[in-house]
């Protein structure tokens, strides 16, 4: 699964008929606090874990799921143009600008739980969640 | 009860070596801990989704699975839809879970947490 969105880093990650929104809002703002994205203590350390240097945890938006958006990871090592970069404690986080207008606000954490241990989006300000698993969700009208 | 009960002849549950080789692990450094519990509950989108939790005895009605030293109890409530069943553990850098080959699922959801059978 991981390497097939590995093979096709180029492709449009959002598709949504709600794109007037993406283009009219996506400015870029001061990458601090609220206006960005927050890692978690277990998010940091799990990434100090597994990360080497030059490693970034990037998050992305895609259409899907059965609430409509669904949050996707991955490790890359690149950070394009129009990347956001969030560091906290040697670790980084990149989302691209069409995926942070979904993710504003939210806080990264990596759960861990008997069954599964993964990185979750929580706390997203924009999402009305529509799945129990936490990877789907439907925007907040 | 009197009721007769019936015992599937083949394993209800089969693990992968990586399956067996973390509960292993997991039960490593908890002497009060017989083994794990597998258990269906209603949650998610697509109806059903598997639990998991440390076994501190073995229920009355449970399922007892012994594969490679690794001992897996199945809830009652679970073993029907879980017959069959391999149990694989898969771990990478982003996530690492338990996961459930199921061949008598007919539908699930985007996520993979929860079933339909």
């Amino acid at each position: 699964l991981w390497s097939e969105q590995l093979a096709y880093p180029g492709t449009s990650r959002i598709h949504s008929q709600n794109t007037r929104t993406l283009t009219t809002e996506a400015q870029p703002e001061s990458a601090s606090s609220n206006a960005g994205i927050l890692l978690s203590d277990r998010c940091v350390k799990r990434l100090q874990k597994i990360g080497a240097s030059g490693e970034y945890l990037r998050i992305y938006v895609e259409g899907g799921g059965c609430s409509g958006f669904q949050y996707k990871f991955d490790i890359d090592t690149k950070v394009e143009e129009d990347d956001r970069l969030f560091e906290r404690d040697g670790v980084g986080l990149v989302v691209d600008v069409e995926s942070l207008e979904y993710l504003k606000g939210s806080t990264i954490d990596y759960q861990e739980e008997l069954i599964r241990s993964a990185f979750q989006v929580v706390k997203n300000p924009k999402a009305e969640h529509g799945c129990s698993c936490g990877a789907s969700f439907s925007l907040k009208v | 009860t009197g009721k007769r009960r019936l015992i599937p002849s083949r394993a209800a549950l089969n693990l992968t070596e990586s399956a067996a080789t973390k509960i292993k692990t997991l039960m490593a450094d908890k002497p009060q801990v017989l083994g794990v519990r597998i258990g269906v509950k209603t949650r998610g989108c697509n109806g059903l989704s598997y639990t998991l939790d440390y076994a501190y005895e073995k229920q009355k009605f449970d399922e007892e699975v012994i594969q490679n030293g690794a001992k897996v109890y199945i809830d009652s409530k679970a073993q029907l839809t879980l017959l069959g069943t391999e149990m694989d553990f898969v771990e990478n850098k982003l996530s690492s879970e338990f996961v459930f080959t199921n061949p008598n699922i007919k539908g699930t959801c985007g996520c993979g947490e929860s079933f339909n059978v």
